[in-house]
């Protein structure tokens, strides 16, 4: 009796097992390098060695890929990623009043009042003070992003780094990289930077009250807690699979399917082996000519989408 | 004489007018039709960099137009209402076109000033003049596409819909299915109701502006803050959803001063620029449609069950 979650990110796949009384019982954080359905596959294959199809009574997706995931693996639930993330937080902590979620190409602010999702703020469509400025930076200075965090901390007088936009900052950080300003210094800049960029631009005009939730794969860095806490005066707390937190939430949302008395979708560990082929093309039936992607499955279609119009995803009896 | 009509910017609030006005001098009518992707990357690569998405798409409109008409209609509006303006980037539209797009036919770009009838009326001659020496074929054509403008049904309100949302912004980003993505069929999709400024009576709106420290002197910004600040204050809707494309001036002001007003209530801002990526775009979608549900659920003293 499991309840399966996955979060198909910009950056990360993360896939989780739950019990009955949601507790992890299984977690698999995947890189997803741009190619969505290969890293489920590759998951699905860890967790095929150790349980059996039968074992999983739900399933939820979500994260930007979750509609060609829940195509290929078949889900119960498919939900945004605020609802997950607010779920998974309520399910450790009723109290929590803020998450402050960032991943690779979003991040948010959710406030929480006595457990319901007051109000929600989300970067716009430009990706600067998400994950992603963090990762192109680490990789411009060749330190693992893994390190990124502790070099922070390291500082003991960070300079300032113009926040706004990524490749301001880019240029900034060189400025100060030229003039001999130290690394961890300058790292420690950017994380301050980050924060500032997420206050004033997500969290602009939200209450930030505690109990503070930091969570998604951007929490491992350890130099942005700090920042979190030096720019709020407060301590900001990580949960313990803060990098999961949306998967969590996913399964949990699965489970309520269930509870209506609906028997799962999910199509098996077993596509872990399926020959799975994506293909897209544009279709000319209109100006439109919208990108049309196909998922084909040991030569059957199981899914179709991007077309505006319907005309092809109609046809799939999903 | 075929004239070229571009379905974009303020065409979508003046559709009635330029078509039958142009009918009824007898012009054949070229028009560019929805925008497309077509429309969108010819569009980018002709306009100027910094423009927004709106103008760049208008100026890919231009181009799917350019070899298929004799004329094109690209007027200079500088003014709808009295002591007000529009934004800038249309008063300075038939400039931007000329120097961005080669080989195009002649213009029509008289200035409009359309707070007086008479202004009005002297602009539709000059227009007329240029396709006909009829003068009472001009005169029948303006009032017959006046009226049939006053006439014409606008905007959009939805019924039989449990969760309601204010959808505002710009005509040309309400109205455009291409840019805003679908936004209104996806929200009804997600079982959420539509209403737009047009459903407004102005005079609630002109109330509203009132309130303000000073009178704004942009039109748009006029209609959507009256618009949403009284829908929010009066409770008749359960959320406001405001499509601004990236980089608007009007809008990093209006969007500030809505805030302001209606304080807490439900305000999901939706940003649009070239992307044709939808996951981004649904995700917030979604999320709002969940939560305005949630707190409905609240309200409504059901209590919320997860």
């Amino acid at each position: 009796m499991y309840y399966l979650g996955v979060d198909v990110g910009s950056v990360s796949t993360d896939i989780v097992l739950l019990d009955k009384s949601f507790s992890v019982v299984e977690e698999l954080y995947l890189k997803t390098r741009g190619k969505p359905i290969q890293v489920i596959q590759e998951g699905f294959k860890i967790l095929k060695s150790k349980y059996d199809d039968k074992q999983i009574t739900a399933v939820g997706v979500t994260g930007s890929g979750r509609n060609i995931t829940s195509f290929l693996i078949g889900a119960d639930a498919v939900k945004n990623e605020i609802t997950a993330h607010a779920t998974a937080a309520l399910n450790i902590d009723k109290e929590v009043s803020t998450i402050i979620e960032i991943g690779g190409q979003d991040s948010k602010i959710i406030i929480l009042r006595e457990g319901i999702v007051l109000d929600f703020a989300m970067n716009t469509v430009c990706a600067a003070g998400t994950g992603s400025f963090l990762d192109r930076q680490a990789e411009r200075l060749e330190i693992p992003i893994e390190e990124f965090g502790d070099y922070a901390l390291k500082s003991t007088s960070p300079v300032r780094i113009a926040g706004r936009c990524a490749v301001f900052a880019e240029s900034d950080m060189i400025h100060k990289q030229q003039l001999g300003y130290k690394q961890e210094d300058i790292i420690r800049g950017l994380c301050e930077a980050l924060v500032r960029n997420y206050l004033n631009n997500v969290a602009k005009g939200k209450e930030i009250i505690q109990k503070v939730f930091f969570q998604g794969g951007v929490a491992a860095n350890r130099g942005m807690k700090a920042a979190f806490e030096s720019a709020l005066g407060f301590e900001v707390y990580i949960p313990p699979h803060y990098n999961m937190m949306g998967a969590i939430g996913a399964a949990i949302l699965s489970s309520e399917t269930v509870k209506k008395g609906e028997v799962t979708k999910f199509r098996g560990f077993n596509i872990a082996q399926s020959n799975v082929l994506q293909s897209s093309f544009e279709c000319d039936g209109c100006p439109n000519r919208c990108e049309v992607v196909t998922l084909e499955e040991n030569g059957n279609t199981i899914g179709c989408f991007g077309d505006r119009c319907g005309k092809h995803s109609s046809k799939m009896t999903v | 004489m075929k004239i070229g009509i571009l379905a974009s910017l303020l065409y979508y609030k003046y559709q009635s007018f330029i078509n039958n006005f142009f009918y009824e001098l007898g012009c054949e009518i070229i028009s560019s039709g929805e925008t497309n992707k077509r429309i969108l990357d010819d569009g980018v690569k002709y306009c100027v960099d910094e423009a927004c998405l709106p103008i760049k798409v208008f100026h890919g409109h231009v181009y799917s137009l350019r070899k298929k008409s004799d004329m094109i209609f690209i007027p200079r509006i500088m003014r709808l209402h009295k002591n007000e303006f529009i934004c800038p980037k249309f008063c300075g539209l038939p400039e931007m076109i000329k120097n961005s797009i080669p080989d195009l036919p002649p213009m029509i770009q008289d200035t409009l000033y359309a707070d007086s009838k008479d202004g009005l009326k002297n602009w539709a001659f000059s227009i007329g003049e240029k396709i006909t020496n009829d003068k009472i074929k001009i005169e029948n054509a303006f009032s017959i596409s006046l009226k049939k403008q006053i006439e014409s049904k606008k905007g959009i309100k939805d019924k039989n819909y449990k969760i309601n949302v204010a959808l505002a912004g710009h005509p040309y980003n309400i109205y455009d299915d291409f840019l805003n993505m679908n936004v209104v069929k996806k929200l009804n999709r997600l079982n959420v109701g539509v209403m737009t400024e047009e459903k407004l009576n102005e005079e609630y709106i002109n109330r509203q502006v009132l309130k303000l420290y000073k009178k704004p002197f942009w039109t748009f910004a006029r209609y959507t803050y009256g618009f949403t600040s009284y829908l929010a204050e009066n409770k008749l809707v359960d959320g406001i959803v405001y499509i601004s494309s990236f980089a608007c001036g009007i809008d990093s002001v209006v969007i500030e001063l809505i805030k302001d007003r209606i304080g807490s209530f439900p305000f999901l801002i939706l940003k649009i620029d070239e992307h044709t990526g939808e996951a981004g775009f649904d995700t917030r979608i979604e999320a709002f449609a969940d939560m305005l549900e949630r707190r409905k659920a609240i309200e409504d003293n059901i209590s919320a069950s997860w």
